[in-house]
């Protein structure tokens, strides 16, 4: 009996490493093939990234904006900006300063 | 019967004999079972040892990209703005070269390329082919045409991937960023300074600057420099709670993308490297220094002031003949009187003053992130030059060092240290305490009342809703030992006066009147037409103005937290 327990351990030890082997083979490539692809996204993001800075910097949508349009920008007000809260269910506009009163 | 007779003894049997199992055969199978164990667990072992083996090491991706110094020798990790911005960027990009040796049909190979490069002059290939062994057809050429390319399958066109050190904002931030050489060394400015982290770092390196406020402020720095046409000119804006540089300019500036040697000194980073005698915009240290020392308060007289000292052979004297004798200490500061401001630093001597400008780092070596930065000379202060120091002559200085030295002024008395690389728990830190408690609030209050009232001499910078204060510096500019008519003309701005969170500090070196220039008055209506004066009032003031009025919205929405 005891031998029999002895080998039934041994062919389980066997079986359960040839498996996990395997598994572990698996889920390795399928890592590896994600992190290949991510990879792969996040080189593309960051040249697109480059891309989009380039083209939206200040310097290119001055450029774009006196190529297209014939109105003036205006230069923003601190007056002209509000905070609207939506905090407490109450939407409130409240006047925006940085300074203290 | 008597004879048949016998006896029978019974005895107590005793025996040797003792049960035992055949040894030898046992143990042929004790040893075979052992032995096949013994097989199967050095089996398991392999197994385990290599699982644990395959879970432990790194995959082929994280070996590749976790350490991308081995993989390419020339990368170098990119830099962005603190909102994610790409300053400088490494990018990989494929030149095409030609081996004229392995062409088979030239004919027919510069009719494919004709058709993917219509605008390469292929006489001239033609040549490059008969005479040479090797050239470049293509540089940095596109993925599209690099994949038509590679779809012609001819072998004599070599596919050489390079790596490219790209500055996508061109001159924007050249001064911070700097240069590189051929093999991708830092040479200057951040790249120089930060190159082995650049090279070991997979991470992008954050910068505090801005680039739309660094945008902003170059742009207004430009069109001020041409309408005064000042030689050069920079300035600096920083957080005077955590020393984080949002922008830091210097013109002239360079396109670090075009790799050019730079010798003239005109190109020198004017907040960091470039030195100068910055006038009365030290007049606030005296202040705060006598305040700090107890030998005045604000209100404290100084009566019967002369309009004109002598120092040795020296003539000390004021630059507005009208300033009255019987001035306030703070009004010395807010109308910007000399021989006010050496008495003052009389009272607190030669020692303490010079204590004083050193803690508030005006005076001693500053630890910062470029290495372009100028050695702090060391000045004997005897009783001309703490007469001359007083009112920021005879004794140089950087405006990086002024914006520190006006952030501890503001920020309520404490060390700061200014930086331009990002840390994330960098906020609201405070320090080691410089000024005594209260001394900041009456320095403030005082470089407010320059700008809002009409004694003060930076009327043209109060920007409403920005409350805005500062000192204006117009000093000659030492030249032969003797001064020169050229001016550096300085204006240190602190605001929003109420809860100071920027230093805003704005030189203009050498400029000019201008005759044209529209002055709008921002108290009353109407204008001014023309330079009255080659002050700092009259131009690094109106300049600070303009760009607080543009960079103003982006700071009050971005950086300062409301209510």
């Amino acid at each position: 009996m005891k031998k029999f327990a002895l080998a039934l351990v041994i062919f389980l030890l066997v079986l359960s490493t040839a498996i996990i082997k395997n598994t572990t083979k698996q889920i390795e490539d399928e890592i590896f093939t994600a992190k290949e692809n991510i990879r792969v996204l996040n080189s593309e993001l960051e040249n697109v990234s480059l891309e989009h800075d380039y083209l939206s910097s200040a310097e290119r949508l001055l450029e774009y904006q006196s190529q297209y349009f014939e109105d003036e920008l205006i230069q923003k007000n601190i007056n002209d900006i509000r905070i609207y809260n939506i905090s407490d269910d109450l939407n409130k506009i409240q006047n925006f300063k940085i300074i203290k009163e | 019967m008597a004879d048949n007779k016998s006896k029978l003894t019974i005895e107590d049997y005793k025996s040797d004999f003792i049960f035992k199992k055949k040894e030898n055969g046992l143990n042929i199978q004790f040893n075979r079972v052992a032995f096949i164990f013994f097989v199967f667990f050095i089996i398991y072992l392999i197994y385990t040892i290599h699982l644990i083996h395959l879970g432990s090491r790194k995959s082929k991706f994280e070996n590749i990209n976790n350490l991308p110094g081995s993989k390419n020798k020339l990368y170098r990790a990119d830099i962005i703005d603190i909102n994610g911005n790409y300053l400088a960027k490494t990018v990989k990009s494929i030149d095409i070269g030609l081996k004229t040796s392995d062409i088979i049909n030239e004919k027919k190979l510069l009719l494919s390329l004709n058709i993917i490069f219509p605008d390469k002059n292929f006489d001239e290939i033609k040549k490059k082919i008969k005479t040479k062994k090797f050239f470049y057809l293509e540089k940095k050429i596109s993925e599209e045409n690099y994949e038509k390319i590679m779809k012609l399958g001819d072998k004599s066109l070599v596919p050489e991937e390079r790596v490219l050190r790209m500055y996508p904002q061109k001159n924007l931030f050249s001064h911070v960023l700097g240069q590189i050489d051929d093999d991708n060394n830092g040479i200057s400015g951040l790249e120089k300074s930060l190159n082995d982290e650049l090279r070991k770092s997979t991470e992008s390196i954050k910068l505090t600057l801005d680039k739309d406020i660094q945008f902003l402020i170059r742009k207004e720095l430009i069109k001020y420099q041409e309408i005064f046409k000042s030689k050069g000119s920079a300035a600096i804006l920083m957080d005077v709670n955590n020393g984080n540089i949002l922008s830091l300019v210097s013109l002239p500036d360079f396109n670090p993308n075009e790799r050019q040697n730079i010798t003239d000194v005109n190109y020198i980073n004017r907040v960091t490297k470039g030195t100068y005698e910055l006038g009365s915009v030290f007049k606030a240290f005296t202040f705060a220094s006598a305040l700090n020392e107890k030998v005045i308060k604000p209100e404290t007289e100084f009566l019967d002031l002369p309009k004109s000292i002598k120092c040795d052979k020296y003539r000390i004297g004021e630059y507005d003949n009208e300033i009255p004798s019987d001035l306030t200490a703070e009004q010395i500061l807010v109308r910007s009187g000399n021989i006010g401001s050496v008495k003052i630093a009389q009272k607190v001597g030669s020692e303490k003053f010079k204590l004083f400008l050193e803690k508030v780092g005006v005076l001693s070596d500053i630890d910062f992130d470029i290495e372009e930065v100028a050695p702090q000379k060391n000045y004997d202060f005897g009783k001309c030059r703490l007469a001359t120091a007083s009112f920021g002559h005879g004794i140089a200085t950087t405006i990086l060092q002024l914006a520190k030295g006006y952030s501890i002024l503001s920020n309520g008395g404490y060390e700061i240290k200014p930086t331009l690389i990002y840390k994330e728990n960098n906020f609201n830190k405070k320090n080691k305490r410089i000024l005594n408690r209260g001394i900041s609030e009456q320095v403030v209050s005082a470089l407010r009342k320059i700008v809002n009232t009409e004694e003060g001499t930076a009327k043209f910078a109060d920007v409403q809703n920005y409350e805005i204060g500062g000192k204006t510096g117009t000093a000659d500019q030492p030249e032969g030992g003797a001064y020169s008519e050229a001016k550096i003309n300085t204006f240190a701005s602190i605001f929003p006066t109420s809860n100071p969170q920027f230093v805003f500090v704005v030189m203009l070196d050498t400029p000019k009147k201008s005759k044209d220039y529209y002055y709008k008055y921002r108290h009353r209506k109407g204008g001014w037409k023309g330079t009255l004066y080659n002050t700092a009032g009259w131009t690094s003031v109106e300049v600070a103005g303009k760009v607080i009025d543009k960079i103003g919205p982006i700071l009050a929405t971005k950086y300062i937290e409301v209510n």
